[in-house]
Formats: C-alpha cells, structure tokens, sequence
C-alpha cells in the first residue's frame, strides 16, 4: 500500500529531523522497552511497518473478515457492547446469591462463579483434605441442591453462567443444564461458559485433579456436547490470565494459550470429532492490566490473526465462527496495590479502555479492595460500574478497532505475534504442551518470568504510585471501610448441608450413576464415549462434587507436580 | 571447616495453588547461596514437619494465600512438637493483620504478607539461623 517514492521522501525527512534533532534526543529518560522486552522507538511511521512487508487487506483486512485482526464483529461495539462480569463468589449458596444479584442489578449479564478450593478440587466439606478451606474464597457449591439455592431468582434465560472451574468442569456443566430442566429450560436455550481449562492449571493456578491425558479428554468431551447440543454455550476459555498473574510475560501467555487452545482440538479431532463442529465453543481468556497498556492491545489482535491462521491452516477449518477467536479477558488482582488504595479504580479503568479498544467480547473487572480480601459487594458493583464509564462516557464504542493502522500499534501487533510464533515453535520442539508441562519446562519458563519481574520490581525499575513512587508519608496504609472475610463458622454448616444431601437421596440411584460413569471413564476416548450424559443423570440423583471426581480418581488417578527447581 | 550451607524447606501447605511468591522465595534464597527444599503444592501438615525433620532443616517456611493459614499452621506447628522437633516456622501470603499476632503466639517466627522484598526474606533467614 504504499509508493516507493513516498517511502523514499520519508526516508529522507525522518533521517534529517532525525539529525536536527539530536541534542533533544539526549533528554530522554531511559531506554524504553514493553514489559516481555520488546524496544520501543520514538516513533513510528509506515516505514516500519513498509519494512516488514506489510499488507494491509492481508495483514489487517476488516472487521468481521478473515484474519479477524480487527475484530469478529463487522460492527464492534456500534452493534452490541462488550459483555460484563466481575468474578464473585461468597462462602454459602445464600450469600453468593445475594452478591449475585447485587451484580446483576448494577448491569452484569454474566455471573462468573468463584468457587472455593474443595470444591475446585473434587473435595466434598466433609472431606479431611477440606478441613479450613471450605467457604474460604469462594462458594461452596457441592450438589444440585446447592445450585438450586444459589440460583434462585436469577433468570438463566437473561444472565449468562460462567462457571470458574476446571477439574471437575464437566460437573458445573451438568448442574447448569439439570437445574436449568427443572425451570423448563433447554439445554438449546441455555446461555453460559465453562473455565475448563485444566491446561493452564497445571502451569500456573494449581487446581488440578487428573493428569493431563485425562484432563484433556474430559474437555474434549464438554467441547463435543456443546458443539453438538447447545449453540448459546461457550464450551471452554482457554486461559492466558493465569499464566500472567503468575508472572508469564503478555509473548508467553499469548503463546501457551494458542498452544493450549490447539492441544484440546488436536485430541478431539484425535478421537474422531470434526473441528468445525467444536471449535465455535471455545473462548479465549487473556489477562488485562492497565500497566501494559499497549502491550495489550497488541496482544489481543495478534491472537485473533494466529488463532484465524492456526485453525484454518492446521485444522483446515471452514465456519467463520471456527477462526474467530472470541475474547473474554479479565484484569488481574497482580495489578492492583493494597497502598492508596483508591488508585486502583483508575487502574481498572484503564484496563477496561485498554481491552475495550481492542473489540474484546466480554471484560471481567477486579475490584480496588482486591488485596484486602475477598472483594465487599460495593466494590465489586464499583468495578461494574467503572466499566460502564468507559462504555457509555467515553466514546471508545464509536468506532471499530479504533487503534487499527498506528504505525505503532500494527507494528507492536506484528511483533509480539512473531515472538509468539517462535515461542510455540519451542514448545513443540520440546515435544508438545503436555510434555513441556510433565518435565516442568513451561513452570520453570513462567518462574523465571515471575523472579526477573520481581526482581525489576524491587530495585524500583518498575514503578507504582503508592507503593514505591508517591507513597504516604510514614508508609501507612489506609484500609477500606469494609473488609470481607469468610466466617470460619461456615465450613461446619457445609458439612452438615452435605451430610444431610447424602442422607436424603436415592444412595442406590447414586451408586449406580457413579458406578457406570468409573466404567465409561476406563474406556479410550472416541468420538461415542462422552461423559457428560452420564455426569448429568449423576447431579440430577443429587450425586457431588466429591462423588463424582472421586469416580473418576477411579480410572484415572491424580496428577502430581513435577520439581521446577 | 567449612561452614554448612542454611537448609530451608519451603511449601505449600494444604489445597492452595498460589505458588508465584513462595518459588520467588526459592529463588532468591538459592541465589543467595542456601540450599532449598521445595515441596510444593497440595501438601498437608503431617507431611511438611516429617520431611523437615528427615531433611534436617533450619528453617520451614510455608505460603498461604487461600486464607487457610489459621487450621493449617497450627496443625503443622503441632505435628513439629509432637515429633519432638522446634525447627523454626515463617509464614508468608496472604495473611490478615488481625491473625498476625495470634500466628506468633502459636509459635510461628515471622510472618512476611504481601509487598514483602526478597531481601527482606533472605536476611531474616540468614539472621535467624545464625541465632540458632
């Protein structure tokens, strides 16, 4: 797109200011660079982008078309504006029903489920492994009767279900849809998503149950029922924000998710199931944060255009919907600072520009008490309600992929998509994502990501208002007038709530569900053995969390993590 | 003689994942040339003070971030006494200031929450074994 004579003149202009311009030159600050290391120029003009051999409609095209940099949407935000949510999830079905209609009255229209640990990890409260954990950051929500509990007077025809759970996902999903039957609902109809992402448990967040094998055949299997039976679903979102919270750099986390993302289609096209019939239920889930602003903007249109060129090269993918990379992204509580803390709701703020001017789907805000504890009701509806100021005050809606064609910013795109490249290319030189998480190679990667950080951090080479630039004088820290805590009190009422589920059921009807889902469990993967009918005829007999990982411990076993040092 | 290099045995403890502080932790003291035990995750009290004391360490140390700290540390601190051991315990996470003094009454040596510096961590260990 452009002339060699204009590039010629500007050439020339660049290099004479360049000349005239050397003592202001000398005032700069320091060397700037993003976070992952990439060199920052002065300035961008279409020479860099001339230099790499930049094609526009190849390169950037338009909106709603092929490579979808620019966003899956031909309309963006002039349509339909981006989804919002705020993680949330207290101690027992009441009182997470409670904030969730808080959140839903301030304008979510999705409920993203934090589960406590037991919970995430197969463990029923009245587990031994449990004892201290139950209801401590997150719901405990163990069988249908939970749910029926924790979802009262919340429509699932107009609020969408994202369920922050992984391991034992395929019970989520079962007890949506259960539930959902008994209001008269079907599974056809029904809005929502499932985290089921054990991938990025293993590197990063730690809730995993199963060893990767198994792990990716049961996300196999939500992928395939999905496909085949509920088009409003969202079978998976392959995660990014783990990793980064954990200290991945934005090239490592870009790279893992579209590694990750394509292992799960590889096995279940491995097992007989057609990509196009799947690859519409995945969902993607990259970290936000306000202090690699640019970084990534750059990173959200680089993983639409590999994650467009993976699935129509590799997996020869036909439906539009297969190459669009749908994303969901969340800030991170690493963002966010315990010191002045207020300061935190101009960084959710910015973070919510950040991915808004990318044309991201579905944006989930942290709240400024993050570091205090599990977030207070009023924080989390300021966190919705910051998002709203950037949608509805700021205009950033008017027009689609408003940042598209910066030389600056299609330059950092085309960067970070190429070390990308080169990162995945490592890790199937290492012998594919599952090795690379048995011999610890991606959790000694995002370790070492993690230290250098921290390190930089700590000699005030990265910088934070209040907490080492600006800070209070004597350093004390103001706290929030409220600070949420789970009451130690509840793990008692849970065990008995769950005791009294198991004493009150049909134990026959529920020993034959788990007994049948341990036997389909031990078969080999095809495209006909899929656990999630079974799973489902096991929440509807009341069966929990804990029963049913435990049956399938069974067939599998469980993962143990390998030494990263 | 040459002196013994400061042994630590540094862990989770219970169901929590969060393990970016606790390997920063790893690699700052292995940096600072004492030798690290890492359990990692998904490991229970009974577990940590039996290696410790196998391992014959100086110094445990374990992460909390899922606010599990308040059941678990004790147990661990139980589990040391009982197997006759005093080896030191320093927690470090996400702990509310109100359980701090109350964690130092059960025995724990120090506590280290959020925003604390690697330095910070690797001197008060070196201090603390040079004591005992």
């Amino acid at each position: 797109m452009f002339n060699q004579k204009g590039l010629n003149e500007l050439g020339d202009a660049v290099r004479e200011w360049e000349k005239k311009n050397q003592e202001q030159f000398k005032t700069e600050r320091k060397l700037f660079a993003t976070e992952s290391g990439i060199p920052i120029k002065k300035i961008y003009t279409p020479l860099d982008l001339a230099e790499k051999g930049f094609d526009y409609l190849k390169d950037v095209g338009l909106p709603g078309e092929y490579p979808y940099l620019r966003g899956n949407s031909p309309v963006g935000y002039r349509g339909k504006l981006w989804g919002i949510t705020a993680y949330g999830g207290k101690g027992t079905p009441e009182e997470s029903n409670a904030l969730w209609k808080a959140q839903v009255a301030a304008g979510a229209d999705t409920i993203s489920v934090a589960y406590d640990l037991p919970s995430q990890l197969g463990l029923d409260p009245d587990n031994s492994k449990a004892e201290g954990e139950v209801a401590r950051v997150g719901i405990s929500m163990v069988s249908r009767k939970d749910w029926e509990v924790a979802w009262e007077g919340i429509d699932f025809n107009k609020i969408g279900v994202y369920q922050v759970f992984n391991a034992p996902a395929i019970f989520g999903l079962a007890n949506h849809i259960t539930l959902a039957e008994e209001r008269g609902i079907g599974v056809a109809e029904l809005r929502g998503m499932q985290q089921n992402d054990v991938l990025k448990e293993y590197m990063a967040r730690g809730n995993y149950i199963f060893p990767p094998g198994p792990s990716i055949r049961l996300a196999g299997d939500i992928l395939h029922y999905v496909g085949k039976n509920m088009p409003r679903y969202q079978a998976i979102t392959v995660c990014g924000v783990h990793q980064s919270e954990r200290g991945a750099n934005n090239i490592h986390e870009l790279a893992l998710m579209m590694a990750n993302a394509a292992a799960y289609l590889q096995a279940a096209v491995d097992r007989g199931v057609d990509a196009d019939s799947i690859a519409p239920g995945i969902m993607f889930f990259p970290a936000v944060d306000h202090y690699v602003f640019f970084e990534e903007i750059a990173k959200f249109r680089a993983m639409r255009r590999m994650w467009a060129k993976i699935m129509k090269e590799r997996f020869k993918a036909k439906k539009p919907e297969s190459l669009q990379c749908r994303i969901y992204t969340a800030e991170g509580g690493m963002g966010l600072h315990k010191e002045q803390y207020l300061n935190n709701v101009g960084r959710i703020g910015l973070a919510t520009l950040a991915a808004a001017l990318s044309g991201v789907e579905l944006i989930d805000t942290r709240s400024y008490d993050e570091q205090f504890g599990i977030p207070t009701t009023e924080a989390q509806v300021n966190a919705i309600s910051t998002q709203n100021v950037v949608a509805y005050e700021t205009g950033v809606d008017s027009t689609v992929d408003p940042l598209g064609g910066s030389y600056f910013v299609e330059s950092l795109t085309s960067e970070t998509e190429e070390r990308a490249w080169k990162v995945v290319e490592e890790i199937d030189n290492q012998g594919g994502i599952v090795k690379c998480i048995e011999t610890g190679y991606v959790q000694r990667m995002i370790a070492k990501d993690a230290y250098e950080w921290q390190k930089r951090f700590e000699s005030g080479e990265i910088k934070r208002v209040g907490v080492n630039i600006f800070q209070n004088s004597g350093g004390e820290i103001e706290k929030p007038m409220r600070i949420y805590r789970s009451d130690p009190a509840i793990e008692k009422l849970r065990v008995e709530a769950v005791v009294e589920v198991k004493k009150r059921r049909d134990n026959a009807r529920v020993k034959k569900c788990l007994d049948e889902l341990t036997a389909l469990a031990r078969e080999a993967p095809s495209a006909n053995n899929n656990l999630v009918p079974a799973v489902i005829d096991a929440a509807r007999a009341y069966a929990t969390v804990g029963e049913v990982s435990d049956a399938l411990r069974k067939a599998w076993g469980e993962f143990t993590e390998p030494s990263i040092f | 003689m040459q002196k013994r290099k400061i042994r630590v045995l540094l862990s989770k403890l219970g169901l929590d994942g969060h393990d970016r502080g606790v390997a920063n932790v790893a690699m700052a003291l292995r940096d600072a040339g004492m030798e690290v035990i890492y359990l990692g995750r998904h490991v229970f009290p009974d577990q940590v003070a039996e290696i410790a004391i196998q391992e014959d360490v100086d110094i445990i140390g374990i992460s909390s971030l899922a606010d599990a700290h308040m059941t678990l540390v004790p147990r661990l601190i139980d589990s040391l006494k009982s197997k006759g051991s005093d080896i030191p315990v320093i927690l470090g996470g996400f702990i509310q200031p109100e359980d701090i003094p109350r964690l130092k009454e059960m025995g724990v040596a120090e506590v280290f929450g959020i925003g604390s510096k690697l330095n910070d961590i690797v001197s008060h260990i070196d201090k603390m074994s040079s004591i005992s």
